[in-house]
């Protein structure tokens, strides 16, 4: 009897453990409550201890999504360790989680959104993100009608906004009628081809959705997995990481849009009859000391964010992925030359090269890109050189040798192909700490000229009205958190699913 | 001289001579080691010349030859190497003229003798059991003549030094290191100094103001020394650094090695006080979450720790000063010497990047050793599970960490400038940041090269520190 329990406990707590629904759930209902929490400190004004009704409203509402996503997880742990399985009358109160998405709660939709179906192809996954990032991107567009004017763009922007989201729809209920796990009949590749081209908006994710369409049906007479359709599948099954994804696509798909949808004027031009109000329906974010609209300021912001990230994780990786390649695979003399001449850049810490380049050239978006990817050189040759070592012991790097291959195409053939997973991993942990370092210099002065919006630059000006309106300093802190939070995510998620030994 | 005392002066020679002979066997070690001891190696270079003409190998050499020579043996190698040379010739058809075939022959028949006769020499010496006299062996047969050992230490000081760092591993190791550390000091001292002698702005206009005549800026230019050239200007700047005396600052005229003397420690200390806590913390959250894997607390404190990594240091500053300062008045917003409570603020800003990355490293990393074999013996030997963690786990777990704790701690000191800024704090950090708007050049400089300095000392001692911790990388050392 005592056996017959223990065995079926432990029968219970792997069923519970390896259903992906039920540890989703879990997860969904803790980080609606810490938000619903979040809500409920902020719905009451202390200094003026005053109650704010439309944050309250919000907190009752993430409240009650909150206790039935509560009620949803015991019933999917009932389930398992009753039948087994979930049944598909509990699958079916995903679709009342659903209307979370009313109250903008992207955990709790995205937890519906996978508890309704059972058979989860990573198509099915990335369609629902990309239905999100439409539907987020029409909702903050749509927050400009309360403003004085809209940009000339907005109506036709709205228009294109609309239409692509409700194609999108149709995608995802063909995709989740007829994308199974290994096989998709061909009409699907009609689907993928307007997909690509609706990408336009920056939604990233229809990129990802065309092209995986695309390569399932080409292979579909031949159902084995190649190594990225699988790490496809991994990453998708990754909650956390596929949030990140969202939150980093969603960014670039408001940036790509906003040259429609948002005025520019303000966020840069200055309204004195306006300065330094209070967070409103015209100024969701409030103003800052010259009327400049912050939340505007935060949206387009975000394009330098990104821009500057990239592209001073861009430039290293392709440098210092070279260096590491050539002195990984010569050795002797010219490893010994490159990686010490590197090791002196590694000496100075990045902050402070960056500071001298700047001293030197002065502050601007260019020098800021070139300071911070001169000091990342180093890291990335390291990481590329160490792969590049392991790679280039392989027997297929001796075949070709054999055949009389060159040395150029033997790298970059051969070794390169194979060691870029780590190096991928690597760019995507570190491109959140560019950031970081792209305000952090904003913030000092020495980053991006001061009158365009960057994270940094707003953060700066809001430290010194830290007393009076803290929301300045708050709010643009609040997005560099989340982006580097995002890209930390998709980096783990990454880490795992190509390289679960590296760290 | 007792027998105790001989046997004690052999055993210091048979060192000393292996380890000489080691030496000369390391293809980069031995020119270094030639120039060291110049004087001491020319006299055995030459004693080796002489007793080399008297050595068993030529004996035999010249035995060999004269035999071979009276037996006609070399006549006969000609008539071979001739005949085969001609049916070449002819294979191939081309035309010899006798002469070239005559020079031809002479060459390769030379050459095929002497190879005959060093191979055949070897092989008798080997059934004699004697060996070729060395270079090392001329050396080793002066040296055990005490005279010889007591007088060559006057030239060849540097040389014996060289011998007693070699042979111990770690003094080998650590003195590479810190050979390598000096050049890399070097090397930063140079570019950083070449990124700012290719500034295109002009630091005399900025000081002097727009209202400057060309007299006075050139007047500027020649008292900091910005009219000479850059290779004189280098070298001031690198005996500059070396000598502690990097002049005077453009804007204040204060003596830039005495302000980075003054606002260096208050840096430090923060930095030094924020690391010990960020290791309090982090380990046992680390440990505690690699040992309840996938529980409520590993997701927890991996979460925060992710959390900690992605808040920028000037927000969480700017955060703590609006919760702590002025809304609840507890702590004060900037900080001053000897003041502790002001200091809180800082050291917490400063460390939780650090902390964060320690606790994830100490998780993973645990979490390797933990699935290999020695700690299964381990367990298998019936020592308790917290035993096993404390013994066999957390120890061999430590280098990853030790390394994590190296490469952040240089960017903390850098990260440093961002936190002084937001606290109002005088260190480094924030002396570099405020100069470079000038840009004071030997003040950026020195701040950048002094705090590279630092790092590269404290990754030296990191690099030790693997020694003790890992006996598999000190017995790896001993190998060389």
């Amino acid at each position: 009897m005592i056996k017959k329990n223990l065995q079926q406990s432990q029968q219970d707590r792997f069923r519970l453990k390896s259903s992906p629904e039920y540890s989703q759930a879990n997860f969904t209902w803790v980080v609606s409550l810490a938000l619903a929490l979040v809500l409920l400190l902020n719905s009451f004004a202390w200094g003026s201890l005053e109650v704010r009704p439309v944050i309250l409203v919000l907190f009752i509402l993430y409240t009650l999504f909150t206790l039935g996503q509560g009620a949803l997880t015991y019933q999917i742990r009932r389930d398992l360790t009753r039948h087994g399985e979930i049944r598909p009358a509990t699958r079916r109160w995903g679709y009342a989680g659903l209307l979370s998405l009313l109250t903008g709660n992207v955990f709790l939709t995205v937890a519906s959104f996978n508890l309704i179906k059972k058979q989860k192809s990573p198509e099915y996954t990335i369609s629902v993100y990309m239905l999100l990032t439409q539907i987020f991107v029409i909702a903050l567009s749509s927050l400009n009608m309360f403003k004085p004017y809209v940009s000339n763009g907005f109506l036709p922007g709205m228009g294109i906004l609309i239409a692509v989201t409700v194609f999108h729809l149709t995608a995802l209920l063909l995709v989740a009628k007829y994308a199974h796990q290994h096989v998709l009949p061909a009409r699907l590749k009609w689907l993928a081809l307007p997909l690509l081209l609706t990408a336009a908006t920056g939604n990233l994710f229809a990129v990802v959705l065309g092209l995986s369409l695309l390569s399932k049906i080409r292979r579909s007479a031949n159902p084995g997995a190649t190594r990225w359709a699988d790490v496809w599948i991994k990453i998708t099954s990754n909650h956390t990481a596929m949030l990140g994804m969202f939150f980093i696509i969603f960014l670039f798909t408001i940036s790509v849009s906003s040259l429609l949808t948002f005025e520019y004027s303000f966020a840069v031009d200055n309204n004195y009859s306006a300065i330094l109000q209070s967070p409103s329906l015209t100024y969701p974010l409030g103003t800052d000391d010259f009327g400049r609209c912050l939340y505007s300021r935060i949206v387009f912001g975000a394009r330098i964010s990104l821009i500057v990230g990239f592209m001073s994780t861009l430039i290293p990786v392709i440098i210092g992925g070279i260096l590491g390649a050539i002195s990984g695979y010569y050795g002797r003399h010219t490893d010994n030359i490159i990686m010490r001449a590197l090791d002196i850049l590694y000496a100075i810490p990045g902050i402070l090269l960056a500071i001298a380049i700047i001293a030197a050239f002065g502050a601007n978006t260019f020098n800021l890109i070139i300071a911070l990817s001169v000091g990342a050189i180093p890291t990335y040759a390291r990481t590329m050189r160490a792969n590049v070592l392991m790679v280039s012991t392989y027997e297929y790097v001796d075949a070709a040798r054999a055949f009389g291959s060159s040395h150029l195409s033997i790298i970059f053939k051969h070794i390169v192909p194979n060691s870029l997973a780590p190096m991928i991993v690597k760019s995507t942990l570190t491109i959140g700490g560019a950031v970081i370092a792209t305000s952090s210099l904003s913030y000092l002065g020495l980053g991006v000229e001061p009158h365009i919006p960057e994270w940094g630059n707003i953060l700066k000006i809001g430290s010194t009205y830290l007393e009076t309106n803290s929301y300045l300093a708050i709010y643009p802190g609040l997005a560099i958190i989340a982006l580097v939070l995002s890209f930390n995510f998709l980096g783990d998620g990454l880490r795992d699913a190509l390289d679960p030994k590296l760290d | 001289m007792d027998v105790k005392e001989a046997a004690g002066f052999s055993r210091t020679i048979n060192h000393i001579t292996s380890t000489y002979r080691k030496i000369l066997l390391n293809p980069s070690y031995k020119y270094l080691f030639l120039l060291l001891g110049a004087p001491v190696h020319l006299v055995v270079f030459f004693v080796y010349m002489i007793q080399r003409n008297h050595d068993a190998y030529t004996a035999v050499v010249n035995r060999l030859r004269n035999e071979w020579l009276s037996s006609g043996y070399h006549l006969k190698l000609q008539e071979e190497i001739q005949d085969q040379l001609r049916r070449k010739a002819e294979f191939f058809q081309q035309q010899l003229s006798s002469e070239k075939l005559k020079r031809e022959t002479e060459r390769l028949a030379e050459q095929k003798f002497q190879e005959q006769l060093h191979d055949e020499a070897i092989k008798e010496m080997q059934l004699n059991g004697q060996s070729r006299l060395t270079f090392a062996d001329t050396f080793e047969s002066l040296i055990r003549r005490s005279a010889f050992f007591a007088i060559s230490w006057i030239p060849g000081l540097l040389m014996y030094l060289m011998i007693i760092l070699y042979s111990y591993p770690l003094l080998k190791f650590i003195s590479e290191r810190l050979v390598m550390t000096w050049f890399v000091i070097l090397g930063v001292s140079v570019l950083v100094f070449s990124i700012l002698y290719m500034s295109p702005m002009n630091p005399a206009a900025n000081i002097l103001g727009v209202t400057a005549t060309q007299e006075q800026i050139e007047a500027f230019n020649r008292l900091h020394g910005l009219d000479q050239s850059y290779w004189a200007q280098l070298w001031n700047t690198l005996k500059g650094i070396f000598t502690f005396d990097l002049g005077k600052s453009f804007s204040g005229n204060e003596q830039v090695t005495d302000s980075i003397a003054r606002k260096f420690p208050i840096t430090l200390t923060l930095t030094v006080i924020s690391l010990l806590i960020a290791m309090i913390i982090a380990i046992p959250i680390g440990i505690i979450s690699a040992t309840r894997k996938n529980s409520f607390w590993d997701y927890s404190f991996m979460f925060i720790a992710l959390l900690g990594l992605s808040i920028p240091n000037f927000w969480q500053g700017l955060i703590f000063i609006l919760g702590f300062s002025i809304n609840l008045k507890w702590l004060p917003a900037t900080y001053s010497p000897g003041n502790w409570l002001s200091m809180i603020m800082p050291v917490i800003v400063l460390g939780t990047a650090l902390t964060a990355s320690v606790a994830r490293m100490t998780r993973s990393s645990t979490l390797e050793v933990i699935h290999e074999d020695y700690i299964l013996t381990a367990k298998a030997k019936g020592i308790s599970s917290r035993q096993v963690l404390r013994r066999h786990a957390v120890r061999n777990a430590l280098i990853p960490i030790v390394t994590v704790i190296g490469l952040q701690f240089g960017a903390m000191l850098g990260g440093a400038a961002v936190t002084e800024k937001v606290f109002n704090i005088s260190g480094i950090g924030g002396y570099i940041v405020d100069k470079q708007f000038i840009p004071d050049i030997p003040a950026v400089m020195g701040g950048v090269v002094y705090t590279a300095i630092t790092i590269s000392i404290v990754n030296v001692m990191i690099d030790m520190m693997y020694a003790f911790l890992d006996p598999r990388i000190r017995s790896r050392m001993k190998q060389y």
